[in-house]
């Protein structure tokens, strides 16, 4: 436990290689393999992006790499972090090696710190696990890796615990324990998944600095093609537990050779950027909007006028509406978007009605909200379907598919006969383009992407006039996001439905919302037509949201890094001026 | 909420729930057959002799009047007067609550150091015999009557093994009482028995389900031993969920006094309560009726403070 020898010094060869590395998972039902002959290498001071979507094995290595897989798994072949061994070490020799030559960095920074103890005796840990110091050197080192990591005062915030911490400043703090030791190599796990598009932004800034500081080689595991364009010199794709393809990421990114990075690569929404030649819009994405009239706007389905939603009273009271005014009309999808806080989420409650708006009006059909009785009320109710973000949390676990779809039917169409409500649910599992047999099965037999159609299919059965969707693909990969969004918009366009769409991903925006709003701390910040505000916005916020957002080209995200970057720095010298 | 603010507010709880309390107690006290007189005069009593009772204690005023004046006699420490030992109840209870919570107190202890750490060896050894061995044996204890298990404890250790006197010190005050620690052996641990069973399935649950949380894994990839991680991270955020129980855990440990009490003859709360529901001497009950449910709601007042204490963020109102 002596820092005898420095583990950053230049190793030679790659710090990280993996050779023919296998993992296999011992379950109630067998061996599941969840890695096979993976082999792949780090050399210092570069980034190698593991991509592929869920599933596909990428954390797995990631995880044997560190030797840090769960119990029940076997790792087969070799794994070396600076010429040691990791597959078969024992607890000691791996205790030693963590933290000190490789570190990690996970996805999940809510969750990452433990909750009870203050953060800056949780990264003090780390470097009196490797370093014999004292107490209080290690306490003061902390604070400076604090410093180091971008946290304001950082002496004062040593002694926060982590709920006091938002979330990329906890992002920061796991951060700051991976680097404390100046680690050889950093695996960072979806760094940036849990966080909002600015702060990614800032996070991915500041690992790229730091490697670059200290010659760190970084494994970077995501499914995000954008922090891949934005961050990595070399990438490796991952499909079914093996690599598929390895090369500079120019290459992968631009020139794909394997059928899966192609089909993977093109399910990638892409943000489309004003200057960037013919910009394409949504109208080209679903081009079934076109069959209703353009000219003339349809009857607005659900109104929001001047609402303002208050949560709590007195000191502690929060706004999380201030005076929102939001349309959406018939047939016509409505992209709401902001970062995590922004009441995104609140409003589109607000329009379902169950959130009644401290001051302001809700016209739902027509018809206003506040005025109605509750039968009234769930009558109107009837005519909204809800897809919300979680597939597994959003079905009941013990109905089948069936009697999850039927249920809405059960409450709003008690007239049906069993055999009505059966061909109905039938109909409906066939417009999601689910086959009719997983009405008797269970949701949890079935897939993501399943699951949300069924999610999707119970939204849809009462054919309603308003289609509510939060974050309804974000849990998804892609090439399942890309299928669900088709299903969704060939549906409004038979069933003609209003949309309003919540989602944080300004790229599926684009493509799939006619019109969109931006929202900001309760405000709308800015709202019109998706071409028009997408590409060319008015405020200074959208602006910067937009040029956070990482494009999954390594060319162009390297400019527009660069621009970023610029802007930021102008702007930071405009405010102290 | 600011501490101070919490701490009025939360005892501000406390004195109306015994308040309520009060109001069942008293309520109680009149929905006795024939009422209070004619438990303290005796079935003989001819309904004359009631009547001037009553007149003579108040007891044909409004009610709301009596229980305003049951209330004064309350606030003045007055519970009434026992029908079989001719003593005021308060008097009775002073000689004997310290006993009882001399008893409850070191079970409860006894109990804790004896559940926390098995909790947290079963939930290291999960699946392995240790954890099989000592989950059957909580079971053992939990679902064996406490009278029961005093019995084997006291011919096992005290009839077989004569390590153990099979009486509990007959002392009346508390010096005398702990100035023979070999009796208070046998009744502790009858009383601590089921405490450990419930409580090591607390904490096993709560160290499983912490070591399964993403910090552990955190101060793994950061080089931490599995024994630090244990002791440094797993344990403190396993005993909160812990301590909230313990407050509701205090009836019970007052129940399990109750029999334990009358087993091993020690002259504390239960024993007193017992005998008084035997001879249905009722103020002495309901009197006993009180002080447990003072002493419920101080225990859970006393478990949210301290879990406030290891919980910063109860204290900011998250979890």
């Amino acid at each position: 436990m002596t820092a005898d020898h420095s583990p950053a010094a230049p190793a030679a060869g790659p710090i990280l290689r993996l050779d023919d590395l296998g993992v296999v998972f011992t379950t109630q039902s067998g061996e599941v393999p969840a890695a096979s002959g993976v082999s792949l290498s780090v050399d210092p001071g570069e980034t190698l992006a593991l991509v592929g979507e869920s599933g596909s094995g990428k954390s797995t290595v990631a995880l044997a790499a560190m030797g840090l897989l769960a119990g029940n798994a076997r790792a087969t072949g070799s794994a070396t972090v600076a010429g040691t061994e990791v597959v078969g070490a024992g607890e000691a020799a791996l205790a030693g090696l963590r933290g000190r030559t490789v570190s990690m960095v996970f996805q999940e920074p809510a969750t990452a710190l433990d909750p009870l103890t203050r953060v800056g005796k949780q990264i003090a840990e780390v470097i009196r696990n490797h370093r014999e110091i004292s107490a209080k050197d290690a306490a003061a080192q902390a604070v400076e890796l604090l410093g180091r990591v971008g946290i304001p005062e950082p002496d004062k915030r040593a002694s926060a615990y982590p709920f006091q911490l938002s979330g990329g400043q906890r992002q920061r703090v796991v951060i700051a324990m991976a680097i404390a030791n100046k680690p050889a190599l950093l695996i960072a796990d979806e760094p940036t998944t849990a966080l909002d598009v600015t702060v990614q932004a800032e996070i991915l800034d500041l690992l790229r600095r730091l490697a670059a500081e200290t010659g760190t080689g970084v494994l970077l595991v995501t499914h995000n093609m954008g922090v891949v364009a934005d961050f990595a010199d070399r990438v490796a794709v991952m499909y079914r537990g093996e690599i598929v393809e390895t090369g500079p990421v120019e290459d992968v990114l631009l020139r794909p050779s394997h059928e899966y990075t192609r089909r993977l690569l093109a399910a990638v929404p892409r943000l489309s950027v004003a200057g960037e030649g013919v910009p394409e819009t949504a109208r080209v994405a679903t081009p079934a909007t076109h069959s209703a009239p353009a000219s003339a706007p349809a009857e607005p389905v659900v109104e929001l006028d001047d609402v303002s939603v208050v949560f709590g009273r007195g000191r502690g009271a929060v706004r999380a509406l201030d005076g929102v005014s939001l349309t959406v009309r018939h047939g016509e999808t409505l992209g709401l978007v902001g970062e995590s806080g922004s009441g995104k989420s609140t409003a589109s409650r607000v329009a379902l009605g169950l959130i009644r708006p401290t001051r302001g009006t809700v016209s739902l059909f027509g018809t206003d909200l506040a005025r109605t009785r509750s039968r009234a009320r769930r009558a109107l109710r009837s005519g909204i379907g809800v897809v919300l973000q979680d597939p597994v949390a959003s079905l009941d676990a013990r109905m089948t598919v069936g009697e999850c779809v039927a249920e809405p039917l059960r409450v709003h169409r008690r007239a049906l006969s069993t055999r009505e409500r059966q061909e109905r649910v039938a109909a409906v599992l066939d417009r999601v383009r689910l086959p009719r047999d997983v009405a008797r099965r269970a949701p949890r037999e079935l897939s993501g992407g399943q699951r949300q159609r069924v999610s999707l299919a119970r939204a849809l059965v009462l054919e309603p006039r308003l289609l509510v969707a939060d974050e309804p693909t974000s849990a998804l990969d892609v090439s399942v996001q890309e299928a669900v969004l088709e299903v969704i918009s060939e549906l409004q366009a038979e069933l003609g439905f209003a949309c309003l769409f919540v989602s944080h991903d300004l790229a599926v925006v684009q493509h799939f919302a006619q019109r969109v709003a931006v929202m900001r701390a309760g405000r709308v910040e800015e709202q019109g037509d998706t071409g028009t505000t997408l590409l060319r916005p008015e405020t200074a916020y959208t602006r910067r949201l937009l040029a956070a957002v990482p494009v999954p080209d390594p060319v162009v995200q390297r400019s527009r890094r660069a621009e970023r970057l610029t802007t930021l720095a102008a702007g930071r010298t405009e405010a102290t001026a | 909420m600011s501490t101070p603010t919490y701490l009025i507010r939360r005892v501000l709880q406390a004195v109306a729930v015994i308040l309520i309390v009060t109001i069942v107690v008293f309520a109680l006290l009149h929905a006795l057959p024939g009422g209070p007189a004619r438990g303290i005069l005796g079935p003989q009593a001819t309904a004359q002799q009631i009547a001037a009772f009553d007149h003579e204690q108040g007891l044909d005023k409004p009610l709301p009047v009596q229980y305003l004046y049951y209330l004064g006699q309350l606030a003045h420490g007055d519970l009434g007067t026992s029908y079989t030992l001719n003593e005021p109840v308060s008097q009775l209870i002073t000689e004997r609550l310290p006993k009882t919570l001399l008893l409850t107190v070191l079970s409860a202890i006894v109990g804790l150091l004896l559940a926390v750490p098995l909790g947290m060896w079963q939930a290291v050894r999960r699946n392995k015999p240790v954890d099989y061995i000592i989950t059957t044996l909580s079971f053992i204890a939990y679902s064996t009557p406490v009278y029961f298990l005093g019995l084997i404890l006291v011919l096992v250790f005290s009839q077989a093994l004569p390590w153990f006197p099979s009486q509990a010190p007959q002392g009346h005050t508390l010096g005398q009482v702990l100035s023979d620690p070999q009796g208070l052996v046998l009744p502790i641990a009858a009383g601590a028995a089921s405490m450990v069973a419930v409580f090591s399935r607390y904490m096993r649950a709560a160290t499983l389900e912490n070591l399964s949380e993403d910090y552990v894994r955190t101060a793994r990839a950061g080089g931490s031993r599995s024994r630090a991680i244990l002791w440094r991270h797993v344990f403190r955020n396993s005993l909160t969920p812990v301590v909230a129980m313990l407050g509701y855990y205090v009836p019970v440990l007052f129940g399990g006094a109750l029999v334990v009490e009358q087993l091993f003859n020690y002259p504390g709360m239960g024993l007193l309560f017992w005998t008084a529901a035997q001879s249905s001497d009722y103020p002495v009950l309901l009197g006993c009726v009180l002080i447990i449910s003072v002493a419920t709601v101080t225990g859970t007042l006393i478990a949210d403070i301290v879990q406030r204490i290891i919980d910063p963020r109860v204290k900011a109102g998250r979890s």
